[in-house]
C-alpha cells in the first residue's frame, strides 16, 4: 500500500515538474498602445507591423542600433563604383516554414511584388533582379539608391514564401503566414493576439544573436492591450511575461515596482515642435530662432520623464551620422538668447510680461494630440513659453483628426508631435515643399532647402556621399528654424522573473536578433 | 398578434434608412481619413492620390453614400480599409464574444435588478430599501472606464480571483460582464420597485388579501407578473445599450468583440468598418425596443390595440 502510495506521490511529482517545464518553454508578450492593431502579417502590403513580423519572417539584412547591417538570409553583398549594381550572396540551406527552398528565385519573384503596393518606394530604384546563380543575386538599378540596404532591413521588406503567398491572396498574412523566421504563425486575431510556434529547423540567425539556433521558448502569445494600465497589471500579476514597448511616461512607475525588471535602450523616436513657418508671427525667422531656444529640454527631460531619455539638439535621432552637425547648428535652450531675439524682431515686453509688437499681444496657437504625455509637455512647454514673454493657448486635438487640421495649412501655428524613425530622410518627409500641410506641417518651403534636398535625395551615389549631402541638408534646415526639437525616448521593454534577457539588446528594437537570445529563467 | 409584429418591423425601414444617413455622415463629417494610417513614409503625393482614388475616396459625399447603402441592402458591408478584410468577417468573429459579454451582463442585472426591486418594494421604506437602492444607484453611476479599472485592482490585482484582461477561459467573462451588469441592475430594480408598488395599491391585490392569500404569494404570483410590463420595455432597450456601453469595458479588459473592433476602426478612420460596426449596434437597439414591444403585447392584448395593430 505503501509503496502505491509513494509510486503516485513520485508520478505525481513528475507530472508537475513535466508540466511547469512545458509551462516555462512558453511565454506571453504584450504589445501596448503603438503596436496593437496590426491588421495583417503580409510584409509587402501591409503599412503597420508589429514585433512578431521579424520572428515569423526574416529580411535579407538587418540593422543594429549603430546603424550598422548585416547579413541575415544574404551572407554577404557588394555594390560597383558608380552604385548601379548591387550583388547579394545568400545563405545556403534555408527553408520556409512549408519546406519550400529560399533561393536566388525567391528573391527574384519577390521585388516584383512590391509594384503598385504602398511599399512601392521601397523598392523603386530597382531596375530588374538578375539571378546569376542558385544563391547569387543581382539588383541592377534605374539610379543609385545608397539607402537600398536600409530599406532591405526594413520589417515591409520581410521575405514571404512564394508559392503560398500567391495561392492564399489576400489571405496572406491574416489567415496563414509563411516565411523562414524562427516561429511559425500558428494562430492570429487582429487586434487580439498571434499565437506563434517555435521552427526547430531554425539555423540561420543574423550575426547580432549570439544563439544561432532555434529560439529557446517553444511557444509565444503576442497579445495586443490598448489600455496601458491593464497591460501593466497583466505583467505585475504574472499574466504576462513581457510588455513590448513601455510607454516612457509609464517609466517611473516601472521602476518603482521590485516585482518587474525594465531594459531601455537607445529610442528611434523624437519629440519635436513643429513652427508653421507661413503664418505670423513666424514668417519672421528672428521670432522663430526665439521660440525655439525658448524651449528647456533639459528641464523637460528631468520633470516629466524623470532623467529617462534624452535632450534632443537636431530634428534626427543622435544615433544617425546626420544627426553629427556643426555646433552652431544645435538647438538648445538660451532664455537669453531667446529674449534678446524678440527684441530684435519688435516683440518687446509689457506690463503683465506678454510681448506686444505694433499694439498685438504674441498670443499664438498651441496644438498637441490627445494623450497623457502630450497633455503634460504641452503644459510645461507653455509656461517655458510664457517666460521669455509668448503667450500660447492649448489646443488638444483627437489623434484621428489632428493631421487633417494641419492639412488647413494655416490653422495652426506651434504643435507638439513625435515621430519614429531611423532615417535621415524623414528631413525630405518634413520639410520638402510638395509636402506642405501635413507632413510638412511647419510648411517649410525654401529654394535653398530644395536644391539641398534634391542632391540627398536623388544624386547621392554612395552610403557616405548620402550621409555627407543629408548632413548639409540637415544642417540648412536647422539654420531656418522650421522646428523645436525637444526629447528623444529611449525604448523599454519591461518582464517578469519567468525571463532572462540578453545582456544587450541588439537591432533598433525588440527583433528577433534579441529574440533569439531570450530564455526561460529555468 | 403576427399582423402586429409584421407591421412593427416594415414601421424599422425607414428607421434604418435614416439610421444609416446619419452614421454615414457622421463617420465621414468627422475630420481625418483612413489614408493617415496608410501613408507610407517615403511615399510620394501622387502615390498618395492614387490611394485615395482606389478607395473611391475622392468621390462626392452622396455618391460614397449611395454606393454604400446599395451595397449594403444587398447585404455586403464592404472591405475595411486599414485592416483589409471584408467588414462582415470581422464582425461575425467579434459578435459572439460582444453577445457572450452582453448576455452575462444582462443575466446579471435582471437577475439582481427584479429581486433587489421586489424586496425593495416589499419591504418599502425600510433600512433595507434605501441603502440597497442608494448602493445600487451609486454603481450605476460610476462611469464604466473607472468602474473596469477598480474591478481589475480590486479582484484581479488584490484578491487575484480573476484574469486581468482577455477572454482565454470562462472566468474572464466574470469583471467585464458585472462592470456592465451594474449599469443596469439601478435600472431594472427602480422599474421593478416601482411598478410593484403601485400594482400592490390596486383593488385586486385587496381582494386577494381578502381572499386570505399570503403576502409573498400575492407579491410575487400575481404583483409581481404584472409588473414585469414595463420591465420588458426597459430590458429591450437595455439589449442595444449593453452592446453599445461593452465599448469602453471591451477595450479596458482587452476583450475581443465588437465594441473593441470599433474603437480600433474610429482610431484608424476605417470607415466601412466604423460605419458596419455602428449599424450593427444601431440593428441591435432597434431589435432589442422591438422585443421590448413585442413581448410586452404577448402580456397584455391591449397594448396591440394601441400601439397601431387594429
Amino acid at each position: 500500500m505503501r509503496t502505491i502510495l509513494k509510486g503516485s506521490m513520485l508520478a505525481l511529482g513528475l507530472t508537475a515538474l513535466a508540466a511547469t517545464t512545458a509551462l516555462a518553454q512558453e511565454a506571453t508578450f504584450v504589445m501596448t498602445a503603438r503596436l496593437v492593431g496590426a491588421p495583417t502579417y503580409n510584409p509587402i502590403k501591409a503599412t503597420k507591423l508589429n514585433t512578431a513580423t521579424t520572428l515569423i519572417f526574416d529580411r535579407l539584412v538587418v540593422q543594429d542600433a549603430d546603424q550598422s547591417f548585416h547579413g541575415q538570409l544574404a551572407s554577404s553583398w557588394e555594390t560597383n563604383p558608380d552604385g548601379m549594381q548591387w550583388t547579394f550572396k545568400l545563405k545556403p540551406g534555408v527553408k520556409f516554414h512549408n519546406g519550400e527552398p529560399f533561393n536566388a528565385k525567391t528573391v527574384a519573384w519577390w521585388v516584383p511584388q512590391f509594384k503598385g503596393s504602398e511599399n512601392a518606394f521601397t523598392v523603386e530604384a530597382i531596375e530588374r533582379v538578375e539571378v546569376v546563380d542558385d544563391l547569387t543575386v543581382r539588383f541592377h538599378m534605374k539610379h543609385p539608391d545608397p539607402n537600398l540596404l536600409f530599406n532591405l532591413a526594413s520589417s515591409f521588406m520581410c521575405i514571404p514564401e512564394p508559392k503560398s503567398y500567391e495561392a492564399l491572396g489576400d489571405k496572406f498574412g491574416v489567415t496563414e503566414a509563411i516565411g523562414t523566421g524562427p516561429y511559425k504563425m500558428q494562430q492570429f486575431s487582429v487586434g487580439q493576439q498571434t499565437v506563434l510556434v517555435r521552427n526547430d529547423d531554425y539555423a540561420w540567425a543574423a550575426g547580432l544573436s549570439k544563439n544561432q539556433g532555434p529560439a529557446k521558448f517553444k511557444k509565444l502569445t503576442f497579445r495586443e492591450i490598448g489600455e496601458e494600465s491593464t497591460a501593466y497589471l497583466e505583467l505585475k500579476t504574472g499574466g504576462a511575461d513581457l510588455l513590448v514597448n513601455v510607454p516612457t511616461d509609464f517609466l517611473p512607475r516601472i521602476q518603482a515596482d521590485k516585482a518587474v525588471k525594465l531594459v531601455t535602450f537607445p529610442g528611434n523616436e523624437l519629440v519635436y515642435m513643429p513652427i508653421n513657418t507661413s503664418v505670423e508671427p513666424f514668417t519672421d525667422i528672428k521670432v522663430r530662432e526665439a521660440t525655439a531656444f525658448a524651449v528647456n529640454q533639459k528641464e523637460i527631460l528631468t520633470s516629466l520623464y524623470g532623467g529617462n531619455g534624452a535632450a534632443a539638439d537636431t530634428f534626427l535621432i543622435s544615433s544617425l551620422k546626420e544627426a553629427q552637425v556643426e555646433p552652431k547648428f544645435r538647438i538648445a535652450y538660451d532664455s537669453e538668447r531667446a529674449k534678446k531675439l524678440f527684441d530684435e524682431a519688435g516683440w518687446k515686453p509689457s506690463a503683465d510680461g506678454i510681448r506686444v509688437k505694433d499694439g498685438k499681444r504674441l498670443a499664438v496657437k498651441l496644438w498637441t494630440q490627445n494623450g497623457t504625455e502630450f497633455k503634460r509637455l504641452v503644459e510645461i512647454v507653455q509656461a517655458q513659453l510664457k517666460a521669455v514673454g509668448m503667450q500660447a493657448e492649448i489646443s488638444i486635438i483627437d489623434a484621428g483628426s489632428i493631421n487633417a487640421q494641419y492639412r488647413k495649412k494655416t490653422e495652426h501655428q506651434l504643435a507638439i508631435r513625435a515621430y519614429q524613425w531611423t532615417n535621415a530622410d524623414i528631413v525630405d518627409w518634413f520639410f520638402a515643399a510638395k509636402r506642405a500641410g501635413y507632413p510638412n506641417v511647419s510648411m517649410f518651403n525654401d529654394p535653398e532647402a530644395e536644391r539641398l534636398n534634391d542632391i540627398a535625395m536623388n544624386k547621392s551615389k554612395s552610403w557616405d556621399e548620402r550621409v555627407a549631402n543629408f548632413t548639409k541638408y540637415h544642417e540648412y534646415v536647422l539654420s531656418q528654424y522650421p522646428f523645436a526639437p525637444i526629447y528623444q525616448p529611449v525604448q523599454s521593454l519591461a518582464y517578469g522573473k519567468r525571463i532572462v534577457m540578453p545582456e544587450t539588446i541588439r537591432g533598433m528594437g525588440l527583433y528577433s536578433s534579441t529574440m533569439l537570445d531570450i530564455a526561460p529563467a529555468n | 398578434m403576427l399582423r402586429f409584429a409584421i407591421r412593427r418591423l416594415a414601421m424599422l425601414v425607414p428607421v434604418f434608412l435614416a439610421v444609416s444617413l446619419v452614421i454615414f455622415m457622421i463617420v465621414h463629417l468627422v475630420p481625418g481619413d483612413p489614408l493617415e494610417h496608410l501613408i507610407q513614409v517615403g511615399s510620394s503625393p501622387e502615390q498618395q492620390a492614387q490611394m485615395i482614388a482606389r478607395y473611391g475616396l475622392d468621390q462626392p459625399l452622396l455618391v460614397q453614400y449611395g454606393r454604400w447603402l446599395a451595397k449594403v441592402v444587398g447585404g455586403d458591408l464592404g472591405d475595411a480599409i486599414v485592416m483589409r478584410q471584408p467588414v462582415a468577417r470581422l464582425i461575425a468573429e467579434n459578435l459572439p464574444h460582444s453577445l457572450a459579454l452582453g448576455g452575462a451582463a444582462l443575466i446579471f442585472s435582471t437577475t439582481v435588478g427584479i429581486v433587489t426591486g421586489v424586496l425593495a418594494a416589499s419591504f418599502r421604506d425600510s433600512l433595507f430599501d434605501r441603502v440597497v437602492m442608494g448602493f445600487i444607484l451609486l454603481g450605476s453611476t460610476l462611469p464604466s472606464f473607472w468602474l473596469a479599472l477598480l474591478m481589475i485592482l480590486a479582484f484581479a490585482v488584490q484578491f487575484e480571483w480573476f484574469p486581468v484582461s482577455g477572454a482565454r477561459s470562462w472566468d474572464a467573462l466574470v469583471l467585464p460582464a458585472l462592470t456592465i451588469g451594474i449599469g443596469g441592475t439601478a435600472l431594472i430594480a427602480r422599474v421593478t420597485r416601482a411598478a410593484m408598488i403601485e400594482i400592490a395599491g390596486r383593488d385586486f391585490v385587496r381582494v386577494l388579501q381578502a381572499k386570505g392569500l399570503s403576502f409573498w404569494r400575492i407579491q410575487l404570483r400575481h404583483v409581481l407578473q404584472q409588473a414585469m410590463l414595463p420591465v420588458m420595455t426597459i430590458l429591450g432597450l437595455r439589449i442595444g445599450w449593453i452592446l453599445g456601453g461593452a465599448v469602453t469595458v471591451e477595450y479596458v479588459f482587452a476583450r475581443p468583440g465588437l465594441g473593441s473592433l470599433l474603437i480600433t476602426a474610429l482610431g484608424q478612420r476605417d470607415y466601412p468598418l466604423v460605419q458596419g460596426c455602428l449599424l450593427m449596434l444601431a440593428i441591435a437597439v432597434m431589435l432589442g425596443t422591438l422585443l421590448g414591444d413585442l413581448a410586452q403585447a404577448a402580456l397584455d392584448p391591449r397594448l396591440r390595440e394601441t400601439m397601431g395593430a387594429r
